[in-house]
């Protein structure tokens, strides 16, 4: 017995040896993608725009979205594949069904899979914090889509409409609605928020709030339900249902003797939502704003239905993405731009787009240059 | 055949799984041209999954004594929410708000535990409240807002080992140190269980068959040592792996070599004989549950720290893929059936059905399609081979008795 065991370990011995001996090479060679990384950070960390390593045309280039449930991201996912594929880059474009995990495993896959840019429209922006290091460590740029990235230092820049200035546009088009729509004040309005894991969502809402604090101040406006305050207006996950019974409650609430005149919504879903709960509450329809200029808004825009809303086509954004990562390619590194957001670890470089206020007057000029929506005005 | 059996002792059935699993490793690491079984990736895959597979331990014993927790997604987000919320606000040492949060998961479990053993409230009704309860206070006490976590923290969710030692073994010394304890362990394991092979029989097993075993095992590990430890500098076999196996072998230890896991599945197999012969059926059920919303907490303070930040819908459905990852793992509806190995390997399935998926571009869509059918299939199998957990759960919800 004794011998056989001697026997057995001496043969586990052999062969750990031969197990682990073959393995020496392996530390630089495994990964190879992981090593000459390293020292692509280190470079990138101290350098400034022009070492920027580029990278091979036709590289691999990855976009990750929160979702394809709302139309822009559907156009965002069309249009990245297309128009990567066509600059002659090897686009892997996937969706995370708004799931934070879902979307750290997407990331991981894409950098395991070479890319050399991620484009990331985050489901939670500040969730992603050790995948984007990952990201930043494997010498991967990360470009934030539409949404910052925060509490991470593995971004490189953000392309994103102005959040505080589309908040401004929306309130302005409230106040310009109620005018035109209502006649003269004062107004009993509500006012929503979108989803507060959404970084944009609070910037959208204290955008419109300095622009509509001052009329609230002096009673032109009366916020009836006294729900003012972010947290109180917010939409869950931008979840058209959540804001509907709000609307549904507010309505029957504080609305049973009183008209309801205007309604801040941050986005298109949420306007409709509104307008829909208004309908069938028996109130005449609310001047509402609006965000995205879905087909359906625009629609509405078009019938009178919905005042107005606020276009931030998707089309800039990916172009304006396109733009940087083939300024990447060229080794040219990030273009340079003069506005940064405090993510919470570092200052984030910002490529601001101006969005564009959607109403039944200017329809068809802002989309002159869109085919498929220009349809929907007829 | 007989050859086969012989080398991997006896039962072949219990392997299907782990054949099945290392076939669908090869065939995604084939089809996506070597991109699975890279060192990144398997780390990417443990420290990804570890939270689930956490989960996936003490839903085990749940469903072993026939219940369900349908609450632990909540539980994980709530504890992790809370951890980070008290790290913020009041400024205490991280390690404080760790335990804060495990505390908040023990009283979790406790509260689930009491409606089921002491009012004997169906574990899936008491459970379904609990999601809704703790969902709901993940949500106000946030403010459906994403709060971040300690920088500590990080290294629980998705750190690595340190690097020590010489260079010359071309890995992270800490992995290979692992990696030989774990053979040294297997070996040893093996040798005890040799000598006693022929104890009852008297007939012992072959020395072939049991040096071929060892072979086999301390190949598999010794490769699975490579792949972690030699991947770039700085990394190893990620922590919250690591944390996942310490947890495995203590589960297993505690379900097949004690009193308390003899008598969770003396529960499960058949609660009336059990209490006959001394059981306490209910001090048990109150441990389990209370087990499971424990380890809730750490799986939502790995996910926490892993994800840098915690969020108002951390946890969402998590309880399914911990459930789904026990089913695929052969445990039976009914209940009393099902081991904590495989039930690791059921949730490592589904973390690599997962990832191949994900490396091939696979969208969301279908990666759901895909995992829908293969635990419809894992358990229709099962139950044919088994002929056992012929009940489902809505049976047994609407079972008189």
């Amino acid at each position: 017995m004794k011998k056989r065991t001697l026997l057995s370990m001496a043969m586990v011995a052999t062969m750990m040896a031969t197990t682990f001996a073959g393995c020496g090479e392996s530390r630089e060679g495994a990964g190879d993608a992981a090593s000459d990384t390293t020292t692509a950070t280190s470079e990138t960390t101290e350098a400034t725009t022009s070492e920027f390593p580029g990278f091979e045309e036709g590289a691999t280039i990855g976009v990750s979205l929160p979702w394809l449930g709302t139309q822009n991201w559907k156009e965002a996912e069309e249009m990245f594949t297309e128009q990567l594929t066509a600059a002659g880059y090897n686009p892997i474009v996937q969706a995370a069904d708004q799931k934070v995990t879902q979307q750290q495993q997407q990331i991981e896959s894409m950098i395991e899979n070479g890319a050399k840019v991620i484009v990331v429209g985050p489901v939670d922006g500040s969730q992603l914090g050790s995948v984007l290091e990952q990201a930043k460590e494997a010498g991967v740029y990360v470009i934030g889509y539409d949404r910052l990235l925060e509490n991470t230092s593995g971004v490189d820049g953000v392309v994103q409409f102005g959040s505080v200035k589309t908040g401004e546009l929306q309130a302005q088009a409230l106040l310009d609605g109620l005018q035109e729509w209502k006649g003269d004040g004062p107004y009993n309005i509500e006012l929503f928020g979108g989803g507060p894991a959404d970084p944009n969502a609070p910037n959208f809402f204290t955008g419109a709030m300095s622009v509509l604090q001052p009329y609230i101040d002096d009673g032109t406006l009366t916020v009836v339900s006294g729900q003012t305050d972010f947290t109180e207006c917010a939409t869950v996950d931008w979840d058209n249902s959540k804001a509907q019974s709000r609307m549904d409650t507010l309505l029957s609430g504080f609305y049973s003797d009183k008209e309801i005149d205007g309604v801040l919504c941050p986005n298109d879903g949420i306007a409709r939502a509104c307008i829909t709960a208004c309908e069938n509450a028996g109130q005449e329809i609310p001047v509402v704003s609006g965000l995205d200029a879905e087909n359906e808004s625009v629609e509405w825009v078009w019938a009178g239905k919905q005042y107005s809303t606020v276009a931030k086509p998707t089309e800039d954004l990916v172009a304006q993405t396109i733009e940087i990562i083939d300024s990447l390619q060229a080794g040219n590194g990030m273009p340079a731009t003069d506005v940064t957001a405090d993510n919470g670890v570092i200052d984030v470089p910002i490529y601001e787009l101006p969005p564009v206020v959607v109403t039944k007057d200017n329809a068809k000029e802002v989309f002159a240059n869109d085919p498929s929506r220009l349809e929907l005005l007829n | 055949m007989k050859y086969i059996k012989q080398v991997l002792g006896g039962d072949l059935r219990q392997y299907t799984m782990v054949v099945a699993l290392g076939l669908l490793i090869l065939i995604f690491n084939i089809i996506s041209g070597g991109r699975m079984l890279t060192s990144s990736n398997f780390q990417n895959l443990l420290s990804g999954n570890a939270y689930v597979l956490i989960l996936a331990l003490g839903m085990l014993m749940v469903i072993v004594i026939g219940q369900i927790d349908l609450s632990v997604g909540s539980v994980a987000g709530f504890a992790g929410m809370v951890m980070a919320l008290v790290a913020k606000n009041y400024n205490i040492p991280w390690w404080c708000a760790v335990l804060i949060a495990l505390v908040i998961g023990i009283l979790a479990g406790a509260w689930h535990g009491f409606f089921l053993s002491q009012l004997g409230i169906p574990g899936f009704i008491t459970t379904l409240g609990g999601m809704m309860i703790f969902r709901g206070g993940v949500i106000w006490i946030s403010r459906s807002i994403s709060v971040p976590a300690p920088e500590e923290l990080k290294w629980f969710g998705s750190g690595y080992l340190p690097e020590w030692g010489p260079a010359f073994t071309g890995m992270n010394n800490s992995t290979l140190l692992l990696g030989i304890i774990a053979i040294a362990c297997y070996v040893f394991v093996q040798l005890k269980k040799h000598k006693h092979s022929g104890d009852a029989t008297g007939v012992k097993d072959p020395v072939w068959a049991l040096i071929i075993r060892i072979l086999l095992v301390a190949i598999i590990i010794g490769y699975f040592t490579w792949l972690f430890g030699s991947g770039r500098v700085g990394t190893s076999f990620p922590v919250p792996g690591l944390i996942l196996l310490v947890l495995t072998i203590i589960y297993h230890i505690i379900t097949q070599r004690t009193k308390f896991g003899r008598h969770v599945y003396a529960v499960g197999g058949n609660k009336a004989a059990a209490a006959l012969s001394g059981v306490n059926v209910k001090r048990t059920y109150f441990l389990t549950m209370m087990n499971m919303s424990f380890l809730a907490a750490v799986a939502g303070i790995l996910f926490v720290g892993r994800a840098t930040a915690a969020g108002p819908a951390d946890g969402t459905s998590w309880e399914m893929d911990a459930i789904a990852s026990v089913f695929i793992g052969g445990a039976a509806v009914s209940g009393g059936v099902g081991t904590i190995l495989a039930t690791i390997v059921g949730g490592l399935v589904m973390a690599v059905l997962n990832n191949g998926l994900m490396l091939m571009g696979v969208g969301a869509d279908r990666t759901q399609v895909i995992k829908g059918f293969v635990l419809l299939a894992a358990v229709a199998f099962d139950v044919y081979n088994k002929k056992s957990g012929k009940s489902s759960i809505i049976g047994r919800l609407f079972a008189n008795k």
